[in-house]
């Protein structure tokens, strides 16, 4: 190994890159911009602005900020919906003069006052969600239509009766709380925020109407196709900033006493802004009030930052106007270009050297020379099948395998021309056994572990196991369930081959190559599942030793089969049984004579051997060319082998111009004679064993004779 | 998007080819020709004296019409042409040329003799691959970026005379009474010589182009060797992988572009090439693929005779127009075929 190459190899494997892309899939990825933006503008007006946190400061700021987040909540809500509410600042006047009015002119009890305000701001939001819901008109100009004329109507009000609020003696001490008084520290206003920012929160993300209004944002012809009422959902969305707002205006009432001309100018620009800003997409059905509160929070420090600052309203609105463009510009390119961006850093290869293997060409004379036996199989099922990755008969010599479409499908015996769908268990099913009460049992990739008894019946056994501490990734679900055996006691040992790639995705796995299979079991007694290895190549194949102390089972992207002890003194203890074959190993089953039939999915590369050691070729050739020019391991050609408990290898079969069994994944010995069965191919194979005993049957060998 | 060119830095460009469209649509007339021969990796047709001659390996033989070889070299026959007096100039793998059966003292420099042909005024063209290589090292020399070949004129009197070097392996001549069009390689084009200047006549095809021949009613017929593929553009931009590709892996398994492939399972394969259901996809990509374009007479292509990824006749060499027919080498193929017409 020269330098340059243990220096990739130290790059590569040590610097754990994967992490990014697995970040990069959480949705809470979507805050880190906003937060950090929050952080940035706190810490560089605390530290330009001396006291600017300080106490009075801070008090008399949050009871603006528990106004403002009320309203930029409604907005929220309204734009997850995927409309847009402009009329919140008129809202927010009307509200205001309206619970002034109730107060002062009519003395009217507080929470009439407060009422009146919800009301005239639902009031108004009923009038933007008819328009905008059900007379389906565009939300950006209703909107603007209702923010015209509310404003116009305060403006009249204001003129007209501003003098009687100003002379009239009303007072209240409940009045006086709400607009200065403290509980638990913090102003009513803030307190009203919170406890909103809390509910709403829960009923987004936790509730019917929550979720509805999300399916609405994020596709309304969906959300209509789902049998969502669309229509009143959007309705109620306005409704909802529109009392979000009064509530608003009620508040600032209390706080002022009073309402000017000036209450409410411009805020609509401002919650926007701050809704925006805080990452809730323009579009509808992406967001959350914690990003609205975010948001808020960078908006109002920065409007008063400046202030304080000595800037003028020009600068501050310029400064807002800014920070609205490049909110909207990094939400639409991010919402774009994010699965792109994750497509080109989530395949992080590492660095493998795989050590040299007998040669498997034809007439090269080692055990692994490859010949063309496999090519004389004859056919089941040609071109009505499709994927059978693993094949097994039952005790009645029926044919069982799974296929591409999710289905278990039974050839019948004697003669293997009739065909009938066994069960449909959905995802793909893979590895197939069958238990001592005859269920069968199968590893379905991209779901679990799953049992279909003899009458048809299908359960999922097992579909996740304990979480790594380590993981970032939730890695307690099951991606690729590939192959099980069943011991003595009743317990299914199985293969969950990566983690980081669901099953449809094995391919890219191989490019990658990092060590993420797991070994498990299931105990069917407990109904528990624990990992009992982690960190190998694509683990694959399983199968119980001959003796039942053992269970071998093969890491397919490093060429290895390995023993892992289940019972006798070495119990618990791992051991690789053969190292670097030419091949790519996939399911191992028992032969009749004491030995092990296992599937070569595929053969090693001379190109793709040297490719393994050199990890930065590999991920750039996954960034910069599409998936179907990447450099693959040659399974156009794969074979069976037979191996020994000591890990001698004693025969190879091939099919070198790979007409009828290129890729092999599986083999199953029954009665003298060899199925064979492959992913990507479109038959079952069945070629006959010279020598084998013609009375063998794995299920009399593993369960005895029919009871 | 609006940060690619940034990032590009970074993480280097995409890589795209040219697609095979237009003149170039695919279709499947190469596998679906009539065979004149199986010959093994049939090269060179030339038309003399109204029969056709190929080479192969180290022999000279009239496919279709006798068993037995016209002539025998010592070496693997690189290149042949008649003369208007129906003397045949061969050049062979090791470096030599011979006349009518005398073998031509060379000029230095001169050993990788991969296409030759005589002009209007009887002069002979010499297209000279690579000074590093022999013909056989081709893709060595692409491997190694060669830009080493150049084009060569020789005349009874004046001897020989280089006419342009620094080229991607120069593969295919058309000489005119002014000057000469060369097929190049590596930088997949053809160019004209013609009175000390180069000009491109024909550039970014989807695949290394080989020899070219006159074609009846004018224009040209060109013979394309192998397909350009994204994977091995990618590769000859990987130098560090590449050069230990180059020392460690035997050099039929290189990803590299090849006269035939999926023969043998030490190739390297690609993803789109995986056989699914039985199926080897026409579209995939791969290291080979037969290819034959019909040039007007400003060297534009107008259509394409096509053997694709799940073909046989690939590695076409060259083409020859006669009066009998058209005559395809699928050096790849191990055949002779002919198109009527």
């Amino acid at each position: 190994m020269n330098f340059r190459e243990r220096l990739q190899a130290w790059r590569y494997n040590l610097v754990p890159d994967h992490i990014i892309g697995e970040i990069l899939q959480k949705r809470w990825t979507d805050n880190a911009i906003p937060f950090l933006a929050l952080v940035v503008v706190v810490a560089a007006f605390g530290h330009a602005i001396p006291g600017f946190f300080g106490l009075d400061a801070l008090q008399d700021s949050t009871r603006q900020l528990g106004e403002f987040i009320l309203v930029v909540i409604g907005l929220t809500v309204v734009m997850l919906g995927g409309g847009i509410d402009l009329s919140v600042g008129a809202i927010f006047a009307l509200g205001a003069f309206a619970a002034v009015a109730c107060f002062f002119i009519f003395h009217l009890p507080v929470w009439v006052a407060w009422l009146a305000a919800l009301g005239v701001g639902m009031l108004f939001g009923a009038a933007n969600g008819y328009l905008v819901g059900y007379l389906r008109l565009r939300a950006f100009l209703t909107t603007l239509v209702t923010l015209i004329i509310g404003r116009a109507v305060y403006e009249i009000l204001v003129v007209n009766f501003g003098v009687l609020v100003q002379l009239s003696d009303a007072t209240s001490e409940t009045w006086d709380f709400i607009g200065d008084g403290e509980a638990l520290g913090l102003s009513v206003s803030m307190l009203a925020a919170l406890a909103l920012s809390v509910v709403v929160h829960i009923v987004l993300t936790r509730s019917r109407p929550g979720w509805h209004l999300l399916a609405v944002g994020g596709s309304r012809r969906s959300a209509h196709n789902a049998g969502i009422k669309v229509r009143s959902t959007v309705f109620y969305s306005y409704v909802f900033s529109g009392a979000c707002a009064g509530s608003a205006g009620f508040l600032i009432a209390a706080r002022l006493s009073g309402a000017g001309p000036n209450t409410g100018q411009g805020l609509e620009i401002l919650a926007l802004t701050a809704s925006v800003v805080g990452g809730n997409s323009l579009g509808g059905g992406r967001g959350s009030v914690v990003k609205g509160l975010m948001g808020a929070v960078i908006v109002l420090v920065m409007t008063n930052g400046l202030i304080r600052l000595g800037y003028g309203t020009g600068s501050t609105q310029m400064v807002l106007g800014l920070l609205l463009a490049a909110a909207v510009t990094l939400d639409i390119r991010w919402l774009k270009n994010r699965h792109k961006v994750l497509n080109e850093v989530y395949v992080a290869p590492v660095y493998l050297a795989l050590g040299e293997a007998p040669s498997a060409l034809p007439g090269s004379g080692t055990p692994c020379a490859l010949n063309n036996r496999l090519a004389q199989a004859e056919a089941i099922g040609l071109g009505d099948l499709e994927g059978p990755e693993d094949v097994i008969l039952d005790r009645d010599d029926h044919l069982y395998c799974g296929t591409r479409h999710g289905e278990i499908v039974r050839f019948l015996a004697p003669d293997y021309t009739r065909s009938e769908v066994f069960a449909h268990v959905g995802g793909f099913p893979l590895g197939l056994t069958f238990d001592r009460d005859g269920n069968l049992l199968s590893c379905v990739g991209a779901m679990g572990l799953y049992s279909v008894s003899p009458d048809r019946k299908v359960t999922q056994l097992t579909a996740e196991t304990r979480r790594s501490l380590t993981s970032i990734q939730d890695d307690a679900r099951l991606r690729d369930p590939n192959d099980l055996d069943i011991a003595p006691d009743g317990k299914v040992y199985f293969t969950d081959s990566t983690k980081r790639y669901d099953a449809h995705d094995w391919m890219l796995d191989s490019i990658e190559n990092r060590a993420t299979g797991r070994l498990l079991v299931y105990d069917p007694a407990t109904g528990t599942t624990r990992t009992l290895l982690d960190g190998y190549r694509y683990t694959n194949g399983v199968c119980l030793s001959h003796d039942g102390q053992s269970v071998l089972f093969c890491e397919s992207w490093a060429c290895r089969v390995h023993r892992y002890w289940i019972a006798g003194p070495r119990a618990g203890r791992v051991e690789c049984v053969i190292r670097d074959m030419p091949g790519y190993p996939d399911n191992i089953n028992r032969a009749s004579d004491g030995s092990y039939w296992m599937a070569w999915l595929g053969m090693r590369t001379p190109a793709f051997d040297l490719s393994l050691r050199h990890p930065a070729m590999r991920k750039r050739m996954a960034r910069r060319l599409p998936q179907d020019e990447w450099l693959f391991p040659n399974i156009n050609t794969g074979g069976v082998v037979k191996f020994t408990d000591d890990g001698q290898i004693t025969a190879t079969w091939g099919d070198l111009g790979g007409e009828s069994h290129a890729m092999v994944t599986s083999m199953r010995e029954h009665k003298g004679y060899l199925y064979i069965g492959g992913i990507l191919n479109n038959r079952i194979g069945r070629i006959r064993i010279e020598g084998a005993d013609p009375t063998w049957d794995a299920n009399t060998a593993y369960w005895g004779p029919r009871r | 998007m609006i940060l690619d060119p940034i990032l590009d830095l970074f993480r280097g460009k995409a890589i795209t080819i040219p697609p095979l469209d237009g003149a170039f649509r695919p279709d499947t007339r190469l596998d679906e020709l009539p065979a004149v021969a199986g010959l093994p990796a049939a090269d060179n047709l030339v038309w003399a004296e109204g029969r056709l001659l190929a080479s192969t390996g180290a022999m000279v033989v009239a496919p279709g019409r006798t068993d037995d070889p016209v002539a025998e070299f010592p070496a693997e026959i690189t290149a042949m042409a008649v003369a208007a007096d129906g003397r045949l100039v061969v050049a062979t793998d090791d470096g030599r040329l011979s006349l009518g059966g005398v073998d031509l003292p060379l000029s230095g420099g001169l050993g990788c003799i991969t296409a030759l042909a005589f002009g209007p005024d009887g002069a002979l063209w010499l297209a000279n691959g690579s000074a590093r290589h022999p013909a056989s090292g081709w893709v060595v020399d692409l491997m190694e970026g060669g830009m080493t070949g150049s084009v060569w004129r020789w005349t009874v009197e004046a001897g020989f005379h280089q006419v342009a070097s620094g080229l991607g392996w120069p593969y295919g001549l058309l000489p005119d009474a002014s000057g000469v069009v060369v097929a190049e390689s590596w930088r997949h084009r053809l160019i004209r010589l013609e009175s000390g200047r180069l000009t491109p006549v024909l550039t970014g095809l989807p695949a290394y182009p080989a020899r070219l021949a006159p074609a009846k009613g004018g224009g040209a017929w060109l013979a394309l060797f192998a397909p350009r593929t994204r994977l091995i553009e990618f590769v000859l931009q990987e130098n560090a992988y590449r050069r230990d590709m180059m020392t460690e892996v035997p050099r039929e398994f290189w990803i590299a572009p090849a006269l035939s492939s999926g023969r043998r399972f030490l190739e390297p394969l690609q993803c789109g090439g995986i056989r699914v259901m039985g199926i080897h996809k026409p579209w995939s990509p791969s290291r080979s693929y037969g290819l034959v374009a019909r040039l007007d007479a400003a060297f534009q292509p107008v259509e394409s005779l096509h053997s694709r990824a799940n073909g046989r006749r690939h590695g076409v060499t060259s083409v020859v127009d006669t009066p009998e027919g058209l005559f395809i080498a699928a050096k790849g193929g191990d055949a002779v075929l002919r198109q009527d017409g």
